[in-house]
């Protein structure tokens, strides 16, 4: 055997491409992926939601509720009640056993989760000055129940969730992105989910009071507090002003009349 | 800014893919310069995986000779190898990290045994590992080792 050293030319073992190139085709062919996960999602998710029997998502609310360090309010519970005694007696909202929470927080906001349980911010209360503004408050929330909008929500993005774990693996990078990404998209979903429970809500309070008094007062307030309108194309609801104006024109669309609001009774702090 | 501080992982993610790129494909070039330089030099010692037969009389002493080394895989070339275990197909960025791997361990034993006299390696072996738990885990880059071993013979005059 003849040992003759040559250096080789080229190097066989490395592919010529380039790493950008790669880079590109591969996130193209990600998002792509991802926009056609989301799509049929949303197409299925929606019919899926409004199909899921009251029992299911109030065993759905349990699990959930176990993550809530809340405690149920007796006079919210209430005031929801005679609420939803307002309700025609065909309402889907008569299947539910709800129960209203008040969390210790300076936070303002107010949530429905799923199974009839809906939790209120102390910081929220603390804004509302009249019973006309607390009663638009939780009719909104049961406006989201009616149109079963927690569930939409939580379907779809908790299917491309699982998706996206069960691709790249649940600590992995890409599925936080993947879900930080999806979640300003769900943002506008929620901005209409918002609007439609508002008109909800409005009709609601208008039945149990007799008039529409108080329903736009909370966001006149707190339309004080906040900025301008840019940062709420990407939020979960619409800018308060936007609610008003939406609200205004429903009450003059239906003839609603407007009358003096009932101050808010403080048995809501007392209560144990 | 608030947004850029609330995706502040993702901030640091692009961060990380691009001083992986510049600075890793810097390191890369370097790097291959110098294989090409060395391997040019030490062209004439062979190396050979085969056992090899002499005559007797013609060995004069032999030695393991081992080369190693550790490269590191820089966050670029991570992100797209994640990119491709999705879609399958060849992880052509991790191909240059091995290539680079294993031409430095064998020259760093053609080198130790170019040290000790030796005219040739016969039966060289060549193997790599991943270093740390798992190469592509979350939170950790990891690094390619690459050992190349043999046995160096000086031969006898004559």
């Amino acid at each position: 055997m003849i040992f003759t050293p040559k250096q080789p030319e080229d190097n066989v073992n490395v592919s010529k491409s380039h790493p950008l190139i790669e880079l590109l085709w591969l996130l193209g062919g990600l998002i792509l992926l991802v926009g056609l996960i989301f799509f049929l999602l949303g197409v299925t998710a929606d019919w899926a939601a409004s199909k899921v029997p009251v029992k299911v998502e109030t065993w759905i609310g349990q699990q959930a509720l176990k993550e809530f360090p809340a405690i149920e309010n007796h006079s919210l519970n209430l005031r929801l009640q005679s609420l939803i005694d307002s309700l025609p007696e065909n309402s889907l909202l008569h299947q539910y056993k709800f129960h209203v929470f008040l969390v210790d927080s300076e936070e303002i906001n107010a949530l429905a989760l799923p199974g009839g349980n809906i939790v209120v911010y102390s910081g929220l209360l603390k804004q509302v000055q009249s019973e006309n503004e607390l009663a638009m408050i939780l009719a909104h929330e049961l406006g989201h129940f009616a149109h079963r909008d927690h569930l939409r929500g939580l379907g779809r993005g908790l299917g491309v969730a699982v998706a996206a774990a069960l691709l790249f693996g649940e600590e992995s990078a890409a599925s936080s992105l993947v879900s930080k990404t999806l979640l300003t998209f769900q943002a506008k979903y929620s901005q209409d989910q918002e609007t439609a429970a508002d008109q909800f809500g409005l009709d609601l309070l208008t039945k149990r009071y007799g008039h529409a008094g108080g329903a736009t007062a909370f966001f006149n307030r707190i339309k004080k507090e906040t900025g301008g309108k840019f940062p709420y194309l990407l939020a979960s609801h619409p800018h308060p002003q936007n609610r008003i104006d939406a609200l205004m024109r429903r009450i003059i669309g239906k003839s609603y009349p407007i009358h003096e609001t009932i101050p808010l009774k403080n048995d809501i702090f007392t209560d144990k | 800014m608030e947004s850029l501080l609330q995706n502040f992982d993702l901030v640091i993610v692009l961060v990380l893919a691009i001083l992986g790129y510049t600075a890793g494909s810097l390191a890369e070039k370097r790097h291959y310069r110098s294989i090409i330089k060395r391997e040019k030099e030490l062209l004439k010692m062979a190396v050979v995986t085969a056992e090899g037969s002499f005559p007797p009389g013609k060995v004069g002493s032999s030695a393991l000779v081992s080369g190693s080394v550790v490269i590191s895989i820089d966050y670029f070339k991570r992100l797209l190898a994640i990119l491709r275990n999705i879609f399958g197909g060849r992880v052509k960025s991790y191909e240059s990290l091995v290539d680079r791997a294993r031409r430095e361990a064998i020259l760093r034993m053609k080198e130790s045994a170019r040290k000790q006299g030796a005219n040739m390696i016969i039966n060289m072996r060549l193997e790599t590992a991943t270093i740390g738990r798992s190469a592509n885990k979350r939170k950790s880059v990891g690094s390619v080792e690459a050992i190349a071993y043999g046995t160096a013979i000086v031969m006898n005059k004559g």
